[in-house]
């Protein structure tokens, strides 16, 4: 499967400096990755990554991780697995059918809005997922942003 | 349809939020493929010299699936529903109910286990699974999950695929990289064997059945991956034995002897390449030291939702104990396609398939024949 790793970092590094200027140089949406606010871990990319890939079960604390996916229509998805993941879509089915059919893994559970990904973490101390960063409310704690 | 999925994702949905369920939380997924395909010509049949007949490309040897010069949808297509019951108390039921062409669309459960988590590492699963074999048989028939319309046939080629038993688990980091080592344990008894007893056709038997019994299977793999890589080792063994039964119910003498078989395979993400392998011996302990060494290597170019690949595998036949050792079964598989996802939960695949016979003819070992073959599906899962 492809990944853009040596890409990812400059489109990074260059998206962070121009925060406040963001939507001029980059097409895509900014998504943030988000968990609940009793949630203390800090998470780097490679960290969220493993966790999206079932490879991280436990935050650094111990506490399980529950890893929420947008819808599979919703743009945010495929922002997500595009710029942290380093794979598209298809290609992230495609990892996840093989562990999900032969009883090795279980795909992140699916939510339909950005509202629900965001009301379903508030409510979950182990949970984490991505949203637009438009969508961002107080209800939940931003760790990243890609 | 509209209402069931409806239905379906409310159940879903209601799994999601309730934390604590006091009922068994149900789900309900599956995957498929609708693939046609047809052999391209006729060649010598290998068994008759002198007479020709139309080139056979077997792509699937447990299940006998085979094309032929007519346009089929049958050798490959397959529908797999798989429910899982979560039970609670980390205890989990997964049944899989496959329908296949080869067996004229009837439903059939391929697996069903229990899955115990102990801890967040360790895992136990007891019942019906795959053998883990090479690299992609657990998945063989998750087309979605690989490029290609299937793992090379030439290789992927037992009559036994699956058992009953117990698999346990473990899930550990090692610098950074995860790594799980499984072992497993089981038996099959495989009454009534499709693929041998379409071998002892082949032959001119007529075999009422051939009952093929693999037991004491035991082994372990070793998963590693990282961040751009994975690999797999895989050992394990087992003791062979097989009733041919003739139609006056005469059982055919058959020596047993058990197998062992090592492998390595892995994938790698180079760039815009993805690299796959595999590399297995498998050896039998029987009076002529038979060992069958195969291998596959295949490229694939990822650009954006099309993947375009190359595969070549190869398998040969010897026989360690005999004077002659090398002319029996041979053959390579020389496979062009391209993947296309063209939907976030389907791909369409187009495969160009070079079989090559490079077995003895003399002593009957050319059996497969060469075959051209093209094939067209579309792999889902949902």
């Amino acid at each position: 499967m492809h990944k853009l790793c040596n890409l990812n970092r400059p489109t990074l590094l260059a998206g962070s400096l121009l925060l406040g200027m963001a939507s001029s140089f980059s097409a895509a949406a900014e998504i943030a990755v988000i968990v609940n606010k009793a949630n203390n871990s800090s998470l780097d990319k490679v960290a969220i990554e493993k966790i999206f890939t079932g490879r991280m079960k436990s935050f650094p604390d111990g506490n399980i991780a529950i890893p929420m996916n947008a819808a599979k229509s919703m743009e945010s998805r495929d922002e997500f697995n595009q710029s942290v993941l380093g794979r598209s879509s298809s290609q992230v089915n495609a990892y996840w059918s093989k562990l999900v059919f032969t009883g090795k893994g279980n795909m992140p559970m699916e939510l339909a809005s950005d509202t629900e990904i965001i009301s379903t973490i508030s409510s979950n101390t182990g949970a984490i997922g991505y949203v637009n960063v438009s969508s961002l409310t107080d209800d939940v704690k931003v760790i990243a942003k890609f | 349809m509209k209402t069931f999925n409806k239905i379906l994702s409310a159940l879903l949905f209601s799994g999601v939020c309730v934390s604590s369920a006091a009922h068994a939380e149900v789900k309900i997924s599956g995957f498929g493929s609708i693939v046609a395909g047809k052999t391209l010509g006729t060649v010598e049949d290998p068994l008759n010299p002198g007479t020709t007949r139309d080139e056979i490309f077997t792509a699937d040897f447990y299940d006998v699936g085979q094309y032929t010069n007519d346009f089929s949808f049958q050798p490959e297509t397959v529908f797999a529903l798989q429910v899982v019951a979560d039970l609670g108390d980390k205890l989990k039921v997964t049944g899989q109910l496959v329908a296949k062409g080869t067996d004229d669309f009837e439903p059939e459960f391929d697996w069903y286990y229990l899955t115990y988590q102990a801890t967040n590492e360790l895992t136990f699963m007891a019942g019906r699974r795959n053998i883990p074999m090479y690299y992609f048989s657990e998945f063989a028939e998750v087309s979605y999950a690989y490029p290609w319309m299937r793992p090379p046939s030439n290789l992927y080629w037992w009559q036994v695929t699956q058992f009953n038993g117990v698999t346990a688990m473990y899930d550990f980091e090692i610098g950074g990289l995860s790594s799980t080592i499984s072992a497993f344990y089981g038996n099959e008894y495989s009454n009534d064997n499709k693929e041998m007893n379409y071998y002892d056709k082949l032959y001119g038997g007529n075999a009422v059945a051939v009952n093929e019994f693999w037991t004491d299977i035991m082994g372990v793999n070793w998963n590693l991956s990282g961040d751009f890589f994975n690999l797999r080792f895989v050992y394990f063994q087992n003791d062979r034995d097989r009733e041919t039964i003739a139609p006056d119910g005469n059982i055919a003498d058959y020596t047993p002897f058990s197998q062992q078989f090592l492998g390595l395979g892995g994938t790698m993400d180079l760039a815009m390449f993805t690299v796959l392998f595999d590399m297995n011996m498998v050896t039998y302990d029987d009076a002529v030291g038979t060992e069958f060494p195969t291998y596959l290597i295949s490229v694939v170019y990822n650009m954006d939702e099309f993947h375009p690949f190359i595969s070549y595998s190869k398998a040969d036949q010897k026989r360690t104990k005999q004077p002659n050792k090398e002319d029996y079964e041979e053959h390579y598989l020389l496979s062009y396609g391209i993947r296309y996802d063209f939907h976030p939960s389907a791909s369409l695949k187009l495969q160009y398939d070079q079989f090559v016979d490079q077995g003895d003819k003399a002593t009957g070992w050319a059996y497969h024949g060469d075959s051209d073959t093209i094939t067209v599906g579309v792999d889902f899962i949902f």
